[in-house]
């Protein structure tokens, strides 16, 4: 229930910040953060897949309604969801991840947080630059783009953890 | 059957990631092309109305300065037409003149969402098809164009922007009246190219470009930019003409929706043109 609440919050506010505050925010050199697919990592580690595929198509409609994206968010928020277990089996500690935990950078520690969310987040803003381009002769600019803003929303995804979620200490 | 059933239970995480995956990338190469529908797009009530609150909190921002252009802009037309304008209904202006007769009518509007650093980029305005809005109208700012309009609902509208791929406004260079398509390269929302000169031409550094009128779109003569730099392009006889906008899309605040009252009749003739037979 608890769980309900706060990843319910966590979503609306994703979907405003990403849309009234991020793709407001222009930088130059075609650097666009993205902060959203945190919300997909942050989901319980025992979620099914099927529900977290469909909770990333809602989010993505959401963000791409209010961008007039129509349908780039989403089909790159897709991608990440598929790809998230796979990619923790991959970078998956020892003993298995504990069900009490959330994949944060506190409770899952900065080099695993780096190795998964990374990851992740390359693909997510290579497919999504890919499919918003679209032409195979502009493969530098879109490398730019994804380098510039990788970085960018990997920094901005700590400041928000440094933020708003508790500090636990690890046991 | 029963191996079919297998085949699905085993592929049905990809199945599911693979039909969402075909929405949503439908929805985007569809919607590109053909305004569909406007609910998913800030056209739709909700996120219209969002938008417009948040706007109503930035615009502050650049208030000073969007006064500054509008004042201009008012004593440029006033000097030009001195008490001839009458106001009919709601944000509609029209010439009463018995010499001219009346061809475009303007409908003023705020943008109250933009972006500016995509590859294609949509700005949302506060009218609707209530105030008369409707797709393929022209738009177009103090300063210089802006866009086409794509989808309208009752109260907002989305432009599809100078700022976009295939937008292709036929522009004029003057003083020497060259004729050209004006593009943009999504990489920077300063500057568009016009294609299609023929490179024996000369072209001064800083001639100004204005819209050609050619489609009923717009009027003749709505300043678009100035010529910045000649671009040879390699192995064609054409130059590639960098354009600097006139307009700031970054700071782009009040707008004016082109209606052309005698589009039907441009349209009717020119359906007279008998088509070119391709065999």
């Amino acid at each position: 229930m608890r769980n309900l609440v706060v990843h319910g919050l966590r979503f609306l506010f994703f979907v405003f910040a990403q849309t009234l505050v991020f793709n407001q925010l222009e930088i130059g050199w075609g650097i666009q953060p993205m902060i959203y697919p945190l919300f997909i990592l942050l989901l319980p580690f025992e979620i099914g897949v099927i529900p977290m595929l469909f909770l990333a198509f809602g989010m993505g409609i959401c963000i791409d309604a209010m961008s007039n994206t129509y349908g780039l968010h989403t089909s790159a928020l897709l991608m990440f969801a598929y790809l998230r277990p796979l990619i923790f089996k991959t970078f998956s500690p020892r003993d298995g991840y504990d069900s009490l935990k959330e994949g944060n950078v506190y409770e899952m520690g900065q080099r695993w947080f780096l190795y998964v969310f990374g990851t992740l987040l390359l693909i997510h803003h290579f497919w999504f630059f890919m499919i918003e381009i679209f032409k195979f002769n502009e493969i530098g600019y879109i490398l730019r783009k994804l380098v510039f803003s990788s970085i960018l929303s990997y920094i901005f995804c700590i400041l928000f953890q440094f933020i708003f979620l508790k500090r636990t200490k690890a046991q | 059957m029963r191996n079919l059933i297998a085949f699905l239970k085993r592929f049905q995480l990809f199945l599911v990631f693979a039909g969402l995956q075909i929405i949503a990338l439908s929805l985007y190469f569809t919607f590109f092309s053909f305004p569909r529908s406007q609910y998913l797009t800030t056209a739709s009530g909700i996120t219209g109305t969002i938008m417009t609150v948040r706007n109503d909190i930035t615009k502050q921002l650049n208030l000073s300065k969007t006064n500054r252009t509008l004042h201009q802009k008012n004593v440029e037309l006033m000097k030009q037409l001195p008490s001839s304008f009458t106001k009919i209904g709601k944000n509609v202006y029209k010439i009463d003149d018995t010499i001219y007769h009346q061809q475009y009518e303007y409908i003023a509007g705020t943008v109250i969402n933009s972006t500016v650093d995509k590859a294609n980029n949509y700005f949302t305005i506060n009218i609707g098809s209530e105030q008369g809005v409707e797709p393929g109208m022209g738009v177009f700012s103090d300063k210089g164009i802006v866009g086409v309009i794509h989808n309208v609902s009752p109260h907002f509208s989305v432009i599809k922007s100078v700022l976009t791929d295939n937008i292709n406004i036929d522009v004029t260079i003057q003083p020497i009246g060259l004729f050209g398509l004006l593009k943009w390269d999504h990489k920077d929302a300063r500057h568009g190219t016009i294609a299609g000169i023929s490179n024996d031409l000369k072209i001064k550094k800083w001639s100004k470009v204005y819209t050609k009128g050619g489609s009923g779109i717009y009027p003749r003569g709505i300043l678009v930019g100035r010529v910045e730099a000649l671009e040879s392009v390699e192995g064609e006889a054409f130059w590639d003409v960098k354009v600097l906008f006139s307009e700031d899309y970054r700071s782009l605040q009040k707008v004016y929706v082109v209606k052309n009252l005698l589009q039907q009749e441009q349209k009717d003739l020119e359906a007279l043109i008998p088509k070119d037979k391709e065999e």
